[in-house]
This record gives structure tokens, C-alpha cells and sequence, in this order.
């Protein structure tokens, strides 16, 4: 699939995540390789560009041994745009679910 | 492709496009490498399914957010100059009183040790009779433990201070520079329950102790003495004895 295509809907799912609880860039990159099938690296220019549109913020944390571990965590911002974009994305995704299953019954 | 090359193939591209903060990008990819390593990855795979270094590159935009000006690190580190200086000030004031209730918990051990073993230095001891010298000693004693606990105490409580000032100071520099910082440590130090429970115990015994020897001794020095003010009976302080 068209990486610009995904990467709308890809924003989509890293909120969606976010929302439940704080997490580090890997968790994310795990969580998402493991639905959806994407380079592991992609999320990464994702979650900068939600930061720098004040979605996210970030903050170190340090847990038991290793080094600290930067999270990210929904601001309230991104809370509300999220609310917003999720509504907006069902709705057009059952849209273009209709247009496309209607396409495949006139096939048969 | 190993993860040197993975890394720096992606720090290359990122800088070609001048893209701020590179090293935060190449730190997270760093990371992401360390976790999959640990998960038993080999570096070849890891790079693999990272994807194409050069077209992760293209998927930063260059958003700028962390264009801080110069005069604003200037300024914060002119600031964060004078407020080290006063706090400095602070903290000497605050380690000489440390120092003060040491001295004076090793003084108070000291007549302790003296009133018990009827030892008298230069004469500075006055003269009494041994009895209510031993509970004076033994009052003297716990002085010397209760001041000792809040030494203890207070010395938790400034390391902790320094400990949360200079993360303070680290955040100042950090958010003034752009990068993320770590954050802010509380001003009270973290003691476990239980030793906390047990410098309680030790410095409400002591307080007890003192107050009890104090006055029993001074009771018990009227008695012997046969006078409220046991102090002129016994010409202390340069009285002279009256007969």
C-alpha cells in the first residue's frame, strides 16, 4: 500500500494507543508492526510530526536498570483531535465500504 | 545491513536535509536496535525490517520545532548563573548547621563520658557529688543520641536538597537547549519505613531520657545540696561558698 496513503490512518493508531497509556517509541513500533504491515522504522517520523503539532509531549522515565526510556503521552490537544479524526475516519470508512462492496456485487 | 550502517546511512540523509535535533532520531532507532537485539534479532534483520534508511529519512519533516534562539540559552544560563550563587550561599549555611549539630552531639558525648568517669579535664567540670553527676551523665548522653538522629536526619534532607536542585538545573539547561529533560525530584528524602520508624523510636527514647535524667538530676542536686540554687551551695560559676 502507498506509504502517504497509510500514513493518515497510521497517526490514527498511534493516538488510538496512546490514548490507553503512555508508551515508548518501541512499544508503539511493536504494537503497530504486529497489526498492520509497515517497516518497523516508520513510526518514528510519526510520532515527531504529532509532537511538533502538540498531539504528544514526551518525558523520560527511568525504570529499573538501563537507560532512561523517553515516552509519549496524549496531550489534551491530541486527546481532542484524535476524538475528532477518529469519528470523521469510521464515517468515511464506511463509506468507501459501501462504494467498494457495491462494486463487487455488480461483478457477479 | 549492520546497525552502524543502518545508523549512520540514516544520520547522513537526516543531515542532508538539515533536519534539527538528528541525534534524538538516531537515539530512538539506537534503542529500537537495543530491544530487539535483546529480544535475540540479529543486526541484519533489525536493519531489514526497519526499512530503507534513506526513505525513513524522507518521512521527517522538518518541522522545526526546536529552533531555540541563542539569546535565549544565553539568557537562561546567565540566570540559572546567579540563582546557583545564591543557592550555593544557602547551602553552606545549611551544611554549617550540619556541622554545628555534630559538633555539639560529639560535646554533649563528651561531658557525658566525663561526668560518668569522674574525669575532669582542666577543671572545667564543676564539682557535685557523684550521684547526680551519673544522671546529669546519663541526661547528657541521650542529648548527645537525639542530636545525633537529627544530624542523621538533616543530612538525608540536604543530600536529597543538592540531589533535586542539580536536576533542576539539568532541566533548566535541557528545556532551554531543546532536548527533553527528566523530571523533577522531590525535595524530601525517600526513607525506607522501616529505619525511619527506628530513628523515630531512638530520638523519642533520647528526648525522654534527657528531660527525666535533667530533671531528676537537678532534684536530686537540690536534696543533696540542701538549697534550690545547688549551684551557690556548691560555688559554681565563681560563688564562693558560704558557710
Amino acid at each position: 500500500m502507498n506509504i502517504q496513503y497509510k500514513k493518515g490512518v497510521l497517526e490514527l493508531c498511534v493516538l488510538s494507543l496512546l490514548k490507553k497509556h503512555d508508551c515508548y517509541g518501541y512499544e508503539l513500533s511493536e504494537y503497530l508492526s504486529m497489526h498492520i504491515n509497515i517497516a518497523d522504522g516508520t513510526v518514528y517520523p510519526i510520532l515527531r510530526k504529532l509532537k511538533s503539532e502538540g498531539l504528544l509531549t514526551t518525558y523520560l522515565q527511568e525504570d529499573s536498570g538501563g537507560p532512561p526510556r523517553k515516552y509519549y503521552s496524549l496531550t489534551s490537544l491530541g486527546r481532542e483531535v484524535y476524538e475528532k479524526e477518529r469519528a470523521e475516519y469510521l464515517n468515511f470508512a464506511k463509506r468507501v465500504e459501501i462504494l467498494l462492496e457495491d462494486d463487487n456485487n455488480e461483478k457477479k | 545491513m549492520k546497525k552502524n550502517e543502518f545508523l549512520s546511512k540514516l544520520a547522513d540523509e537526516l543531515k542532508k536535509k538539515n533536519t534539527n535535533d538528528t541525534d534524538d532520531i538516531i537515539s530512538e532507532y539506537e534503542q529500537h536496535f537495543a530491544f530487539k537485539m535483546a529480544d535475540g534479532f540479529s543486526e541484519e534483520e533489525i536493519a531489514a525490517k526497519l526499512g530503507d534508511p534513506v526513505l525513513l529519512a524522507s518521512q521527517f519533516e522538518d518541522t522545526g520545532e526546536y529552533k531555540i534562539s541563542r539569546g535565549r540559552k544565553v539568557t537562561t544560563a546567565i540566570g540559572l548563573g546567579i540563582i546557583d550563587f545564591f543557592a550555593g550561599i544557602f547551602l553552606v549555611l545549611l551544611v554549617a548547621w550540619g556541622v554545628i549539630m555534630a559538633a555539639f552531639s560529639i560535646c554533649s558525648a563528651g561531658i557525658a563520658v566525663c561526668l560518668v568517669g569522674v574525669i575532669n579535664p582542666w577543671s572545667l567540670i564543676p564539682h557535685m557529688p557523684y550521684l547526680p553527676a551519673v544522671v546529669l551523665g546519663i541526661s547528657m548522653a541521650a542529648l548527645s543520641v537525639l542530636s545525633a538522629t537529627g544530624c542523621i536526619y538533616f543530612a538525608a534532607f540536604v543530600r536529597q536538597l543538592m540531589r533535586s536542585y542539580s536536576r533542576f538545573h539539568q532541566k533548566t539547561i535541557a528545556v532551554a537547549s531543546g532536548r527533553v529533560a527528566l523530571p523533577s525530584l522531590g525535595i524530601y528524602p525517600q526513607i525506607q519505613a522501616k529505619i525511619n520508624r527506628r530513628i523515630r523510636t531512638v530520638a523519642l527514647f533520647s528526648i525522654v531520657l534527657f528531660t527525666t535524667c535533667l530533671v531528676l538530676g537537678m532534684i536530686i542536686s537540690m536534696i543533696l545540696s540542701g538549697s534550690l540554687e545547688f549551684w551557690h551551695a556548691w560555688g559554681w560559676f565563681g560563688y564562693e561558698i558560704v558557710n
